[in-house]
């Protein structure tokens, strides 16, 4: 029994796109853990086409595939022979195999297939093999790579030169083959429902992981600019498989916020969250690792404690920091962002993180305005925050914040520094009375924006 | 004597976020392919958390006050401000 040809067959008999791209996943599964080799010992090298045929002939004899086309899916599935034997190498004889040449041959076979849809007639239901082909194309670029940089280092261990060169070669050249396989999706002409625009997403995806790998973050603009101008053209976004959409808006939301334009960025991966599905554990924790710093930049928030507690790796990351910024805790603050640098860093969302300090200052000193108590009021009237305040009880509280000792000197001018950044940030409303050394508070709930008082 | 005591306290404080330190994170932080195509609407993250409402407020803190720490901190400021009375 091979299953990798009954697939072929069974899906090609059935029109379903979905088996015919289960047969062209290059792996073993646990139901059938020979389901490589039993393919790969079906023939050899010479006849391996002839086989193929034969097999599809008798397998597929009433259904009846363009001759052209037949061809090219045999073609494929031979490609695909090959690149099985070279996978099988790694078990056999794993000296001579290689990562390269599978990639390499692969290649091939992605090559072969986009022909197969631009020149010999593959249909849109069978769409889901440029999605297993593009997937592992980049698989296998990323272990090509991994390989060659390793005999790299072995070779010129003590060589410093050209370390970065060549390092991530074969996924640059998968980049340039998901390309073709994207515009392959996007320029589509057939009508609609016979299209593979349904497939756009899914390829833009790839793209932008690709991308991400190899540091050209940049490149993804151009897709998206390619997107937007065909915009009229494209199905409706709700429209395409959820899967597509939610890794799409998460993407686009982190290529938004790594240009810092966080606003944007917060849209696309609310929608994003919105719409994961709730058990994929992984991918919450990723869009939440982004909304979290764009909400707290854009409406100066936290998140909730029962959100932060679904999640051990986000209370890691943020829990601390959090406390800190919700307390008004400064010295704790910068000691959370020292302890977790690195990490912020790697995560490239240190910057939006560090905004976190003003709201530190802020609800440090909204603590003062809340500990001024009301102004003494004539009976019946409704009680009035004290919003004439010295500078020097801020002051005392910046030396709380800091945890400042006794050796510690804070100017006052420091503080009025401070205190005009906030209202410059429009985070506290009032002026300096200087010649008073007060604080002037606006009155009637707005003081702190925002926050209720 | 009350100055070991904050040295102490300095201590535990420089320790404790060492000890917080992320534990082992996996070295690939891509987003994961779904084991699924597409999903009910149900089985989505608006769905389960928009009981009480429809928009994803349910995620954000809503209010800054703590009544409790405000009382400590009322106190605290004005010993502090003792403090510096006291020392000019």
């Amino acid at each position: 029994m091979i299953t990798i040809l009954e697939q072929l067959a069974e899906g090609q008999r059935e029109l379903s796109g979905a088996l015919v791209a289960a047969a062209l996943t290059p792996v073993d599964t646990p139901t059938d853990p020979n389901r490589l080799r039993s393919f790969y010992n079906f023939s050899n090298a010479a006849q391996i086409s002839t086989s193929i045929r034969n097999y599809l002939n008798q397998a597929c004899g009433r259904v009846k595939i363009p001759k052209q086309e037949l061809n090219a899916w045999i073609d494929l599935f031979s490609a695909y022979w090959k690149v099985i034997g070279e996978l099988l190498k790694f078990e056999e004889s794993p000296t001579r195999a290689s990562w390269v040449q599978v990639f390499d041959n692969w290649r091939d076979l992605a090559n072969l297939l986009i022909r197969g849809y631009s020149n010999f007639g593959f249909e849109n239901w069978t769409i889901s093999c440029l999605y297993v082909v593009g997937k592992y194309l980049r698989i296998f670029a990323s272990k090509a790579d991994a390989e060659a940089s390793a005999q790299i280092s072995v070779a010129f261990y003590q060589e410093d030169a050209g370390t970065d060169f060549g390092k991530s070669a074969k996924t640059e050249e998968a980049a340039r083959v998901l390309n073709r396989m994207f515009t392959l999706c996007l320029n589509d002409r057939a009508p609609l429902e016979a299209s593979r625009k349904w497939g756009v997403y899914y390829m833009t995806n790839l793209l932008f992981k690709t991308y991400f790998k190899i540091n050209a973050v940049g490149l993804s603009k151009n897709l998206l600019r390619a997107l937007s101008a065909q915009a009229k053209e494209l199905p409706d976004l709700e429209d395409f498989p959820k899967s597509h959409i939610v890794a799409f808006k998460y993407f686009v939301g982190v290529i938004y916020f790594l240009d810092e334009n966080y606003g944007e960025a917060e849209e696309h991966l609310a929608y994003a969250w919105q719409l994961c599905h709730r058990d994929a554990t992984k991918n919450r924790e990723l869009i939440l690792t982004y909304l979290v710093p764009c909400h707290l930049v854009n409406t100066h928030t936290l998140p909730n404690k029962r959100l932060l507690s679904q999640s051990p790796r986000l209370e890691a990351l943020f829990r601390s920091l959090c406390d800190c910024i919700r307390k008004g805790d400064l010295h704790g603050f910068d000691t959370a962002m020292t302890a977790s640098e690195e990490e912020f860093v790697r995560r490239r969302i240190y910057l939006p993180l560090e905004r976190g300090r003003d709201i530190a200052l802020r609800n440090l000193f909204r603590k003062v305005f809340i500990a001024g108590g009301f102004e003494e009021t004539k009976d019946g009237q409704t009680p009035i925050r004290r919003t004439r305040i010295p500078v020097a009880e801020f002051a005392a509280a910046l030396r709380i914040g800091t945890h400042a000792d006794s050796r510690t000197r804070i100017d006052i001018d420091e503080v009025e520094c401070l205190l005009s950044n906030l209202i410059y940030k429009g985070l506290m409303k009032g002026y300096i009375a200087r010649e008073r050394g007060m604080i002037v508070l606006s009155k009637g709930g707005t003081a702190f924006p925002g926050t209720g008082v | 004597m009350s100055n070991t005591q904050s040295e102490d306290k300095k201590a535990e404080a420089s320790q404790q976020p060492q000890q917080q330190k992320p534990t082992v994170l996996e070295e690939d932080d891509e987003f994961e392919d779904f084991p699924v195509d597409d999903w009910p609407e149900n089985e989505t993250e608006q769905a389960s958390g928009s009981t009480a409402n429809g928009n994803n407020v349910h995620l954000w803190e809503e209010s800054w006050d703590d009544d409790d720490a405000a009382e400590d901190f009322s106190k605290q400021l004005k010993e502090e401000l003792k403090k510096v009375d006291t020392s000019r």
